[in-house]
Protein backbone atom coordinates (compact mmCIF):
# COMPACT_ATOMS: atom_id res chain seq x y z
CA UNK A 1 0.00 0.00 0.00
CA UNK A 2 2.59 2.53 1.05
CA UNK A 3 5.04 2.29 -1.76
CA UNK A 4 7.67 4.88 -1.29
CA UNK A 5 8.85 6.14 -4.61
CA UNK A 6 12.49 6.09 -3.57
CA UNK A 7 12.11 2.54 -2.35
CA UNK A 8 10.36 1.27 -5.44
CA UNK A 9 13.09 2.52 -7.68
CA UNK A 10 16.63 2.10 -6.40
CA UNK A 11 18.17 4.51 -8.92
CA UNK A 12 16.12 7.35 -7.55
CA UNK A 13 17.05 6.46 -4.01
CA UNK A 14 20.74 6.40 -4.80
CA UNK A 15 20.42 9.73 -6.41
CA UNK A 16 18.81 11.39 -3.43
CA UNK A 17 21.31 9.79 -1.10
CA UNK A 18 24.16 10.94 -3.27
CA UNK A 19 22.66 14.34 -3.31
CA UNK A 20 22.62 14.37 0.46
CA UNK A 21 26.15 13.03 0.69
CA UNK A 22 27.44 15.72 -1.61
CA UNK A 23 26.14 18.31 0.76
CA UNK A 24 27.83 16.44 3.56
CA UNK A 25 24.61 15.20 5.10
CA UNK A 26 23.54 11.78 6.26
CA UNK A 27 20.01 11.03 5.04
CA UNK A 28 17.85 10.86 8.13
CA UNK A 29 14.44 10.77 6.59
CA UNK A 30 12.43 7.75 7.65
CA UNK A 31 11.34 5.82 4.55
CA UNK A 32 8.70 3.62 6.06
CA UNK A 33 6.03 6.22 6.62
CA UNK A 34 2.35 5.58 6.66
CA UNK A 35 1.01 7.52 3.71
CA UNK A 36 -2.43 7.50 5.23
CA UNK A 37 -1.55 9.74 8.20
CA UNK A 38 -1.28 13.08 6.33
CA UNK A 39 -4.57 12.38 4.54
CA UNK A 40 -6.18 11.58 7.85
CA UNK A 41 -4.82 14.72 9.49
CA UNK A 42 -6.08 16.95 6.72
CA UNK A 43 -9.49 15.27 6.80
CA UNK A 44 -9.76 15.75 10.55
CA UNK A 45 -8.74 19.40 10.30
CA UNK A 46 -11.31 20.15 7.59
CA UNK A 47 -14.10 18.33 9.42
CA UNK A 48 -13.30 20.09 12.70
CA UNK A 49 -13.31 23.54 11.13
CA UNK A 50 -16.62 22.76 9.42
CA UNK A 51 -18.10 21.55 12.71
CA UNK A 52 -16.93 24.63 14.53
CA UNK A 53 -18.56 26.83 11.91
CA UNK A 54 -21.73 24.75 12.04
CA UNK A 55 -22.03 25.12 15.81
CA UNK A 56 -22.16 28.92 15.52
CA UNK A 57 -20.85 29.45 19.04
CA UNK A 58 -21.00 33.05 20.14
CA UNK A 59 -17.31 33.34 20.99
CA UNK A 60 -17.38 37.04 21.77
CA UNK A 61 -20.12 36.64 24.30
CA UNK A 62 -18.31 33.71 25.88
CA UNK A 63 -15.03 35.58 25.97
CA UNK A 64 -16.65 38.53 27.67
CA UNK A 65 -17.82 36.22 30.44
CA UNK A 66 -14.55 34.37 30.99
CA UNK A 67 -13.93 36.49 34.06
CA UNK A 68 -17.06 35.02 35.63
CA UNK A 69 -15.48 31.57 35.59
CA UNK A 70 -12.89 32.83 38.03
CA UNK A 71 -15.63 34.22 40.25
CA UNK A 72 -17.48 30.89 40.22
CA UNK A 73 -14.32 28.98 41.10
CA UNK A 74 -13.59 31.45 43.84
CA UNK A 75 -17.09 30.85 45.22
CA UNK A 76 -16.64 27.09 44.89
CA UNK A 77 -13.40 27.28 46.83
CA UNK A 78 -15.23 28.72 49.84
CA UNK A 79 -16.07 25.28 51.11
CA UNK A 80 -19.20 25.14 53.20
CA UNK A 81 -19.29 22.13 55.50
CA UNK A 82 -22.67 22.86 57.09
CA UNK A 83 -24.50 20.28 54.98
CA UNK A 84 -21.85 17.65 55.47
CA UNK A 85 -24.16 14.85 56.64
CA UNK A 86 -26.42 15.16 53.60
CA UNK A 87 -23.45 15.29 51.23
CA UNK A 88 -21.75 12.31 52.85
CA UNK A 89 -24.86 10.16 52.85
CA UNK A 90 -25.52 10.89 49.19
CA UNK A 91 -21.88 10.15 48.40
CA UNK A 92 -22.19 6.78 50.12
CA UNK A 93 -25.37 6.14 48.17
CA UNK A 94 -23.61 6.95 44.91
CA UNK A 95 -20.68 4.65 45.69
CA UNK A 96 -23.04 1.86 46.70
CA UNK A 97 -25.03 2.17 43.49
CA UNK A 98 -21.83 2.07 41.46
CA UNK A 99 -20.52 -1.02 43.28
CA UNK A 100 -23.83 -2.88 43.26
CA UNK A 101 -24.41 -2.31 39.56
CA UNK A 102 -20.85 -3.46 38.90
CA UNK A 103 -21.32 -6.69 40.84
CA UNK A 104 -24.68 -7.57 39.33
CA UNK A 105 -23.39 -6.86 35.83
CA UNK A 106 -20.31 -8.95 36.53
CA UNK A 107 -22.52 -12.00 36.98
CA UNK A 108 -24.81 -11.10 34.08
CA UNK A 109 -21.79 -10.28 31.92
CA UNK A 110 -20.25 -13.71 32.50
CA UNK A 111 -23.54 -15.42 31.59
CA UNK A 112 -24.16 -13.35 28.47
CA UNK A 113 -20.48 -13.37 27.56
CA UNK A 114 -20.70 -17.15 27.59
CA UNK A 115 -23.61 -16.97 25.16
CA UNK A 116 -21.89 -14.40 22.98
CA UNK A 117 -18.50 -16.12 22.71
CA UNK A 118 -18.24 -18.17 19.57
CA UNK A 119 -16.21 -20.98 21.05
CA UNK A 120 -18.34 -21.93 24.05
CA UNK A 121 -21.59 -23.25 22.65
CA UNK A 122 -20.63 -23.21 18.99
CA UNK A 123 -24.05 -21.99 17.88
CA UNK A 124 -23.18 -19.10 15.53
CA UNK A 125 -26.74 -17.72 15.43
CA UNK A 126 -26.86 -17.42 19.22
CA UNK A 127 -23.61 -15.48 19.47
CA UNK A 128 -24.46 -13.18 16.59
CA UNK A 129 -27.88 -12.36 18.03
CA UNK A 130 -26.48 -11.77 21.54
CA UNK A 131 -23.63 -9.65 20.30
CA UNK A 132 -25.75 -7.41 18.10
CA UNK A 133 -28.35 -6.93 20.83
CA UNK A 134 -25.68 -5.85 23.29
CA UNK A 135 -24.03 -3.64 20.69
CA UNK A 136 -27.30 -1.75 20.55
CA UNK A 137 -27.52 -1.50 24.35
CA UNK A 138 -23.93 -0.31 24.53
CA UNK A 139 -24.42 2.35 21.90
CA UNK A 140 -27.01 4.22 23.96
CA UNK A 141 -25.46 6.30 26.76
CA UNK A 142 -26.11 5.27 30.37
CA UNK A 143 -28.14 8.31 31.52
CA UNK A 144 -30.74 7.52 28.88
CA UNK A 145 -31.27 4.06 30.37
CA UNK A 146 -31.43 5.50 33.85
CA UNK A 147 -34.05 8.03 32.73
CA UNK A 148 -36.18 5.24 31.31
CA UNK A 149 -35.69 3.13 34.46
CA UNK A 150 -36.75 6.12 36.54
CA UNK A 151 -39.97 6.21 34.57
CA UNK A 152 -40.86 2.58 35.16
CA UNK A 153 -39.34 1.91 38.59
CA UNK A 154 -39.84 5.29 40.23
CA UNK A 155 -37.28 7.31 42.16
CA UNK A 156 -34.72 5.53 44.26
CA UNK A 157 -31.54 3.49 44.06
CA UNK A 158 -33.31 0.70 42.13
CA UNK A 159 -33.56 2.84 39.02
CA UNK A 160 -29.91 3.82 39.30
CA UNK A 161 -28.69 0.27 39.76
CA UNK A 162 -30.90 -1.13 36.99
CA UNK A 163 -30.04 1.64 34.54
CA UNK A 164 -26.31 1.38 35.16
CA UNK A 165 -26.54 -2.40 34.90
CA UNK A 166 -27.85 -2.19 31.33
CA UNK A 167 -24.80 -0.42 30.01
CA UNK A 168 -22.26 -2.17 32.24
CA UNK A 169 -23.63 -5.60 31.34
CA UNK A 170 -23.42 -4.75 27.67
CA UNK A 171 -19.83 -3.60 28.12
CA UNK A 172 -18.86 -6.72 30.08
CA UNK A 173 -20.56 -9.02 27.59
CA UNK A 174 -18.43 -7.71 24.79
CA UNK A 175 -15.15 -7.69 26.67
CA UNK A 176 -15.69 -11.05 28.39
CA UNK A 177 -16.71 -12.67 25.10
CA UNK A 178 -13.43 -11.38 23.66
CA UNK A 179 -11.49 -12.84 26.57
CA UNK A 180 -13.29 -16.18 26.24
CA UNK A 181 -12.59 -16.30 22.54
CA UNK A 182 -8.89 -15.68 23.05
CA UNK A 183 -8.54 -19.07 24.73
CA UNK A 184 -6.71 -21.53 22.47
CA UNK A 185 -8.93 -24.00 20.65
CA UNK A 186 -6.66 -26.86 21.65
CA UNK A 187 -7.72 -26.57 25.28
CA UNK A 188 -11.36 -26.80 24.38
CA UNK A 189 -10.82 -29.61 21.91
CA UNK A 190 -8.87 -31.62 24.45
CA UNK A 191 -11.76 -31.39 26.88
CA UNK A 192 -14.29 -32.13 24.15
CA UNK A 193 -12.53 -35.41 23.40
CA UNK A 194 -12.89 -36.49 27.00
CA UNK A 195 -16.64 -36.06 26.60
CA UNK A 196 -17.06 -33.12 28.93
CA UNK A 197 -20.29 -31.21 28.46
CA UNK A 198 -20.28 -27.67 27.06
CA UNK A 199 -21.07 -26.14 30.41
CA UNK A 200 -18.36 -28.01 32.27
CA UNK A 201 -15.82 -27.05 29.60
CA UNK A 202 -16.80 -23.45 30.21
CA UNK A 203 -16.64 -23.75 33.99
CA UNK A 204 -13.38 -25.68 34.13
CA UNK A 205 -11.33 -24.35 31.24
CA UNK A 206 -12.64 -21.15 29.74
CA UNK A 207 -13.67 -19.25 32.86
CA UNK A 208 -10.53 -19.91 34.93
CA UNK A 209 -8.31 -18.92 32.03
CA UNK A 210 -10.16 -15.64 31.55
CA UNK A 211 -10.39 -14.84 35.26
CA UNK A 212 -7.46 -12.43 35.42
CA UNK A 213 -8.87 -10.44 32.51
CA UNK A 214 -12.28 -10.37 34.14
CA UNK A 215 -10.78 -8.90 37.31
CA UNK A 216 -8.93 -6.30 35.23
CA UNK A 217 -12.06 -5.31 33.32
CA UNK A 218 -14.03 -5.03 36.55
CA UNK A 219 -11.46 -2.70 38.08
CA UNK A 220 -11.44 -0.54 34.99
CA UNK A 221 -15.20 -0.36 34.89
CA UNK A 222 -15.51 0.68 38.55
CA UNK A 223 -13.89 4.00 37.65
CA UNK A 224 -16.33 4.62 34.80
CA UNK A 225 -19.31 3.50 36.83
CA UNK A 226 -18.53 5.89 39.63
CA UNK A 227 -18.30 8.92 37.37
CA UNK A 228 -21.44 7.85 35.47
CA UNK A 229 -23.17 7.46 38.79
CA UNK A 230 -22.14 10.94 39.86
CA UNK A 231 -23.77 12.24 36.68
CA UNK A 232 -27.01 10.33 37.19
CA UNK A 233 -28.14 12.62 39.96
CA UNK A 234 -28.05 15.49 37.52
CA UNK A 235 -30.61 13.93 35.21
CA UNK A 236 -33.00 13.30 38.07
CA UNK A 237 -31.87 10.23 40.02
CA UNK A 238 -30.59 10.64 43.58
CA UNK A 239 -27.04 10.62 44.86
CA UNK A 240 -24.24 13.15 44.90
CA UNK A 241 -25.04 14.50 41.42
CA UNK A 242 -28.40 15.72 42.67
CA UNK A 243 -26.67 17.61 45.50
CA UNK A 244 -24.22 19.18 43.04
CA UNK A 245 -26.80 20.32 40.48
CA UNK A 246 -29.23 21.42 43.17
CA UNK A 247 -26.73 23.55 45.06
CA UNK A 248 -25.27 25.01 41.85
CA UNK A 249 -28.71 26.04 40.68
CA UNK A 250 -29.51 27.44 44.12
CA UNK A 251 -26.27 29.48 44.10
CA UNK A 252 -25.08 27.51 47.12
CA UNK A 253 -21.55 27.28 45.76
CA UNK A 254 -19.89 26.33 49.03
CA UNK A 255 -21.83 23.08 49.36
CA UNK A 256 -21.36 22.32 45.67
CA UNK A 257 -17.62 22.85 46.08
CA UNK A 258 -17.46 20.30 48.88
CA UNK A 259 -19.49 17.78 46.86
CA UNK A 260 -17.35 18.21 43.72
CA UNK A 261 -14.18 17.90 45.78
CA UNK A 262 -15.46 14.66 47.31
CA UNK A 263 -16.36 13.26 43.87
CA UNK A 264 -12.85 14.08 42.72
CA UNK A 265 -11.23 12.50 45.78
CA UNK A 266 -13.17 9.25 45.49
CA UNK A 267 -12.52 8.99 41.75
CA UNK A 268 -8.84 9.69 42.37
CA UNK A 269 -8.59 7.06 45.11
CA UNK A 270 -10.23 4.43 42.89
CA UNK A 271 -7.82 5.25 40.08
CA UNK A 272 -4.73 5.17 42.32
CA UNK A 273 -5.77 1.95 44.00
CA UNK A 274 -6.34 0.29 40.69
CA UNK A 275 -2.98 1.45 39.29
CA UNK A 276 -1.30 0.00 42.38
CA UNK A 277 -2.98 -3.38 42.05
CA UNK A 278 -2.13 -3.48 38.36
CA UNK A 279 1.54 -2.76 39.08
CA UNK A 280 1.69 -5.42 41.75
CA UNK A 281 0.29 -8.19 39.57
CA UNK A 282 1.61 -7.41 36.15
CA UNK B 1 -2.51 -36.70 53.80
CA UNK B 2 -2.41 -36.21 50.05
CA UNK B 3 -0.14 -33.53 48.81
CA UNK B 4 -1.63 -31.30 46.19
CA UNK B 5 0.20 -29.51 43.48
CA UNK B 6 -1.06 -25.92 43.27
CA UNK B 7 -2.43 -25.28 39.80
CA UNK B 8 -2.12 -21.51 39.82
CA UNK B 9 0.61 -19.22 41.04
CA UNK B 10 0.26 -18.15 44.64
CA UNK B 11 0.09 -14.41 44.03
CA UNK B 12 -2.63 -14.91 41.42
CA UNK B 13 -4.55 -17.05 43.86
CA UNK B 14 -4.20 -14.28 46.42
CA UNK B 15 -5.57 -11.82 43.91
CA UNK B 16 -8.61 -13.95 43.14
CA UNK B 17 -9.33 -14.70 46.78
CA UNK B 18 -8.96 -11.04 47.67
CA UNK B 19 -11.21 -10.04 44.80
CA UNK B 20 -13.88 -12.55 45.78
CA UNK B 21 -13.85 -11.56 49.45
CA UNK B 22 -13.95 -7.86 48.55
CA UNK B 23 -16.82 -8.46 46.12
CA UNK B 24 -18.93 -10.35 48.66
CA UNK B 25 -18.21 -7.86 51.45
CA UNK B 26 -18.99 -4.87 49.23
CA UNK B 27 -22.13 -6.56 47.99
CA UNK B 28 -23.45 -7.07 51.52
CA UNK B 29 -22.53 -3.57 52.70
CA UNK B 30 -23.95 -1.83 49.64
CA UNK B 31 -27.14 -3.86 49.58
CA UNK B 32 -27.62 -2.93 53.21
CA UNK B 33 -26.92 0.75 52.60
CA UNK B 34 -29.16 1.24 49.59
CA UNK B 35 -31.76 -1.36 50.64
CA UNK B 36 -31.63 -2.64 47.10
CA UNK B 37 -33.07 -6.05 46.52
CA UNK B 38 -33.26 -7.88 43.22
CA UNK B 39 -36.42 -9.60 44.37
CA UNK B 40 -38.38 -6.33 44.40
CA UNK B 41 -37.18 -5.73 40.89
CA UNK B 42 -38.35 -9.16 39.78
CA UNK B 43 -41.64 -8.70 41.65
CA UNK B 44 -42.10 -5.47 39.72
CA UNK B 45 -41.45 -7.34 36.50
CA UNK B 46 -45.05 -7.06 35.34
CA UNK B 47 -45.10 -3.28 35.52
CA UNK B 48 -41.78 -3.26 33.74
CA UNK B 49 -43.01 -5.50 30.97
CA UNK B 50 -46.18 -3.49 30.61
CA UNK B 51 -44.15 -0.31 30.25
CA UNK B 52 -42.06 -1.83 27.50
CA UNK B 53 -44.94 -3.31 25.50
CA UNK B 54 -47.50 -0.54 26.04
CA UNK B 55 -45.59 2.73 26.15
CA UNK B 56 -42.36 1.90 24.46
CA UNK B 57 -43.22 -0.29 21.51
CA UNK B 58 -43.70 0.20 18.64
CA UNK B 59 -41.38 3.13 17.94
CA UNK B 60 -43.21 6.11 16.48
CA UNK B 61 -41.88 8.88 14.30
CA UNK B 62 -42.12 12.45 15.55
CA UNK B 63 -44.36 14.85 13.65
CA UNK B 64 -43.19 15.42 10.10
CA UNK B 65 -42.53 19.08 10.83
CA UNK B 66 -40.18 18.13 13.67
CA UNK B 67 -38.04 15.66 11.72
CA UNK B 68 -35.59 18.22 10.24
CA UNK B 69 -35.07 19.63 13.73
CA UNK B 70 -34.25 16.19 15.10
CA UNK B 71 -31.80 15.48 12.28
CA UNK B 72 -30.25 18.89 12.82
CA UNK B 73 -29.73 18.09 16.50
CA UNK B 74 -27.92 14.88 15.51
CA UNK B 75 -25.56 16.92 13.32
CA UNK B 76 -25.01 19.38 16.18
CA UNK B 77 -24.08 16.47 18.47
CA UNK B 78 -21.62 15.09 15.93
CA UNK B 79 -20.11 18.51 15.27
CA UNK B 80 -19.77 19.16 19.00
CA UNK B 81 -17.88 15.91 19.53
CA UNK B 82 -15.69 16.36 16.48
CA UNK B 83 -14.59 19.95 17.08
CA UNK B 84 -14.09 19.64 20.83
CA UNK B 85 -12.01 16.47 20.48
CA UNK B 86 -9.76 18.06 17.86
CA UNK B 87 -9.18 21.25 19.82
CA UNK B 88 -8.54 19.23 22.96
CA UNK B 89 -6.12 16.95 21.10
CA UNK B 90 -4.07 19.87 19.81
CA UNK B 91 -3.85 21.41 23.28
CA UNK B 92 -3.16 18.04 24.88
CA UNK B 93 -0.29 17.34 22.50
CA UNK B 94 1.59 20.46 23.55
CA UNK B 95 0.84 20.04 27.23
CA UNK B 96 1.72 16.34 27.28
CA UNK B 97 5.22 17.20 26.05
CA UNK B 98 5.71 18.87 29.41
CA UNK B 99 4.05 16.05 31.30
CA UNK B 100 6.65 13.39 30.65
CA UNK B 101 9.81 13.54 32.73
CA UNK B 102 11.97 12.13 29.97
CA UNK B 103 10.87 14.55 27.28
CA UNK B 104 10.02 17.75 29.06
CA UNK B 105 12.67 20.48 29.25
CA UNK B 106 11.54 21.10 32.84
CA UNK B 107 11.30 17.62 34.36
CA UNK B 108 10.44 19.01 37.75
CA UNK B 109 7.12 20.38 36.55
CA UNK B 110 6.05 17.13 34.90
CA UNK B 111 4.33 15.95 38.07
CA UNK B 112 2.46 19.26 38.37
CA UNK B 113 1.17 18.99 34.80
CA UNK B 114 0.04 15.42 35.32
CA UNK B 115 -1.61 16.26 38.62
CA UNK B 116 -3.53 19.10 37.01
CA UNK B 117 -4.72 16.77 34.25
CA UNK B 118 -5.78 14.20 36.84
CA UNK B 119 -7.84 16.82 38.62
CA UNK B 120 -9.60 17.89 35.41
CA UNK B 121 -10.19 14.32 34.33
CA UNK B 122 -11.74 12.98 37.49
CA UNK B 123 -14.62 15.41 37.44
CA UNK B 124 -17.28 14.23 34.96
CA UNK B 125 -18.07 16.33 31.87
CA UNK B 126 -21.61 17.05 32.98
CA UNK B 127 -20.36 18.53 36.27
CA UNK B 128 -18.06 20.80 34.28
CA UNK B 129 -20.99 21.78 32.13
CA UNK B 130 -23.00 22.71 35.21
CA UNK B 131 -20.13 24.72 36.70
CA UNK B 132 -19.55 26.54 33.42
CA UNK B 133 -23.10 27.29 32.60
CA UNK B 134 -23.56 29.17 35.84
CA UNK B 135 -20.85 31.52 34.56
CA UNK B 136 -20.96 31.36 30.75
CA UNK B 137 -24.71 31.07 30.31
CA UNK B 138 -26.61 28.26 28.63
CA UNK B 139 -25.81 27.17 25.08
CA UNK B 140 -23.71 24.97 22.85
CA UNK B 141 -20.53 26.81 23.81
CA UNK B 142 -20.73 25.47 27.36
CA UNK B 143 -21.04 21.90 26.14
CA UNK B 144 -18.09 22.51 23.85
CA UNK B 145 -15.84 23.80 26.63
CA UNK B 146 -16.92 21.07 29.06
CA UNK B 147 -16.16 18.32 26.55
CA UNK B 148 -12.87 20.00 25.74
CA UNK B 149 -11.80 19.99 29.39
CA UNK B 150 -12.41 16.30 30.05
CA UNK B 151 -11.08 15.04 26.74
CA UNK B 152 -8.05 17.32 27.06
CA UNK B 153 -7.24 15.84 30.46
CA UNK B 154 -7.82 12.30 29.25
CA UNK B 155 -5.58 12.75 26.24
CA UNK B 156 -2.79 14.35 28.27
CA UNK B 157 -2.64 11.16 30.31
CA UNK B 158 -2.90 8.89 27.28
CA UNK B 159 -0.27 10.83 25.31
CA UNK B 160 2.17 10.86 28.22
CA UNK B 161 1.75 7.10 28.59
CA UNK B 162 2.28 6.59 24.85
CA UNK B 163 5.47 8.62 24.98
CA UNK B 164 6.80 6.69 27.96
CA UNK B 165 5.97 3.35 26.35
CA UNK B 166 7.97 4.12 23.25
CA UNK B 167 11.67 3.48 23.66
CA UNK B 168 13.51 6.53 24.94
CA UNK B 169 16.78 5.74 23.14
CA UNK B 170 15.92 8.06 20.31
CA UNK B 171 15.24 11.02 22.59
CA UNK B 172 18.34 10.33 24.65
CA UNK B 173 20.65 10.05 21.67
CA UNK B 174 19.29 13.25 20.19
CA UNK B 175 19.79 14.94 23.52
CA UNK B 176 23.35 13.63 23.62
CA UNK B 177 24.20 15.26 20.31
CA UNK B 178 22.75 18.51 21.52
CA UNK B 179 19.42 18.67 19.75
CA UNK B 180 17.10 21.37 21.03
CA UNK B 181 13.70 20.64 22.51
CA UNK B 182 11.69 21.36 19.32
CA UNK B 183 14.12 19.23 17.33
CA UNK B 184 13.78 16.37 19.76
CA UNK B 185 10.00 16.57 19.52
CA UNK B 186 9.81 16.73 15.77
CA UNK B 187 12.50 14.13 15.03
CA UNK B 188 12.06 11.60 17.81
CA UNK B 189 8.65 11.90 19.43
CA UNK B 190 6.45 12.67 16.47
CA UNK B 191 7.58 9.90 14.09
CA UNK B 192 7.37 7.18 16.71
CA UNK B 193 4.26 8.25 18.60
CA UNK B 194 2.03 9.88 16.00
CA UNK B 195 0.03 6.78 15.11
CA UNK B 196 -0.42 6.05 18.82
CA UNK B 197 -1.64 9.59 19.44
CA UNK B 198 -4.09 9.38 16.56
CA UNK B 199 -5.41 6.07 17.79
CA UNK B 200 -6.10 7.65 21.19
CA UNK B 201 -7.69 10.58 19.43
CA UNK B 202 -10.11 8.22 17.69
CA UNK B 203 -10.92 6.51 20.98
CA UNK B 204 -11.61 9.87 22.55
CA UNK B 205 -13.86 10.76 19.64
CA UNK B 206 -15.91 7.63 20.26
CA UNK B 207 -16.25 8.51 23.94
CA UNK B 208 -17.15 12.10 23.13
CA UNK B 209 -19.94 11.13 20.76
CA UNK B 210 -21.67 9.50 23.71
CA UNK B 211 -20.70 12.27 26.11
CA UNK B 212 -21.92 15.03 23.81
CA UNK B 213 -25.34 13.35 23.73
CA UNK B 214 -25.41 13.68 27.51
CA UNK B 215 -23.88 17.13 27.76
CA UNK B 216 -26.41 18.12 25.10
CA UNK B 217 -29.04 17.78 27.80
CA UNK B 218 -27.96 21.19 29.10
CA UNK B 219 -26.93 22.61 25.75
CA UNK B 220 -28.30 21.75 22.34
CA UNK B 221 -28.06 18.48 20.50
CA UNK B 222 -29.95 15.24 20.33
CA UNK B 223 -29.78 14.76 24.12
CA UNK B 224 -32.02 17.76 24.64
CA UNK B 225 -34.51 16.48 22.06
CA UNK B 226 -34.64 13.07 23.73
CA UNK B 227 -34.98 14.64 27.16
CA UNK B 228 -37.92 16.77 26.09
CA UNK B 229 -39.77 13.78 24.60
CA UNK B 230 -39.24 11.71 27.74
CA UNK B 231 -40.44 14.57 29.90
CA UNK B 232 -43.58 14.95 27.81
CA UNK B 233 -44.27 11.19 28.16
CA UNK B 234 -43.92 10.43 24.45
CA UNK B 235 -41.96 7.24 25.04
CA UNK B 236 -42.66 5.78 21.60
CA UNK B 237 -41.05 8.80 19.93
CA UNK B 238 -38.27 8.68 22.50
CA UNK B 239 -37.59 5.10 21.44
CA UNK B 240 -37.09 6.09 17.83
CA UNK B 241 -34.68 8.81 18.95
CA UNK B 242 -32.83 6.27 21.09
CA UNK B 243 -32.58 4.05 18.00
CA UNK B 244 -31.26 7.05 16.08
CA UNK B 245 -28.61 7.71 18.74
CA UNK B 246 -27.63 4.02 18.72
CA UNK B 247 -27.33 4.06 14.94
CA UNK B 248 -25.21 7.21 15.10
CA UNK B 249 -22.86 5.74 17.70
CA UNK B 250 -22.53 2.40 15.91
CA UNK B 251 -21.77 4.06 12.56
CA UNK B 252 -19.13 6.29 14.15
CA UNK B 253 -17.59 3.28 15.94
CA UNK B 254 -17.39 1.39 12.66
CA UNK B 255 -15.73 4.30 10.89
CA UNK B 256 -13.19 4.91 13.65
CA UNK B 257 -12.47 1.19 13.79
CA UNK B 258 -11.66 1.17 10.07
CA UNK B 259 -9.54 4.30 10.38
CA UNK B 260 -7.63 2.88 13.33
CA UNK B 261 -6.73 -0.24 11.38
CA UNK B 262 -5.51 1.91 8.54
CA UNK B 263 -3.46 4.12 10.87
CA UNK B 264 -1.73 1.35 12.78
CA UNK B 265 -0.77 -0.52 9.64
Amino acid sequence: MNIDLTQACPVLRNRTEENDREKGRIPVKCRQRNRFIPVFLIGVAVLSVLSLLYLEIDWLKMASRVGDIGVVFWDLAHLDFSNMDLILSSLVETISIAVLSLLYSLILGIVFGMLAARNVFRIPVLSVVTQSFFTFLRAVPTPVWVLLMLVCLGMGPEAGVAGLCVHTTAFFTKSFAQSFESIPDETIEALEVTGASRLSIFMNAVLPAALSQIVAWAGMRLETNFSECAILGMVGAGGIGYVISNSLQGYDYGAAGVAILLVFLVAYCIERGFVRIKKKFS
Amino acid sequence: MTKRIPLIARDLKQLYTGFLIAAVALFIVCSFLTEFNVMTLIANGDAFWEFITQDFLPPALPKASRIPGVLDSVVVTLALAMSSTTIAAILAFFVSLFGSEKVSPFPRFAKVVRGFATFLRNIPALVWAFILFSSLGIGTGVGFVALCITSFAFMVRAFVETMEDVSQDCVESLQAVGATFPQRVSQAILPSCLSGFLSWYLYCLEVNIRASTIVGMVGGGVGLTLFSYIKSFRYDIALSIILLIAAMVIVVDQITGKLRKELLK
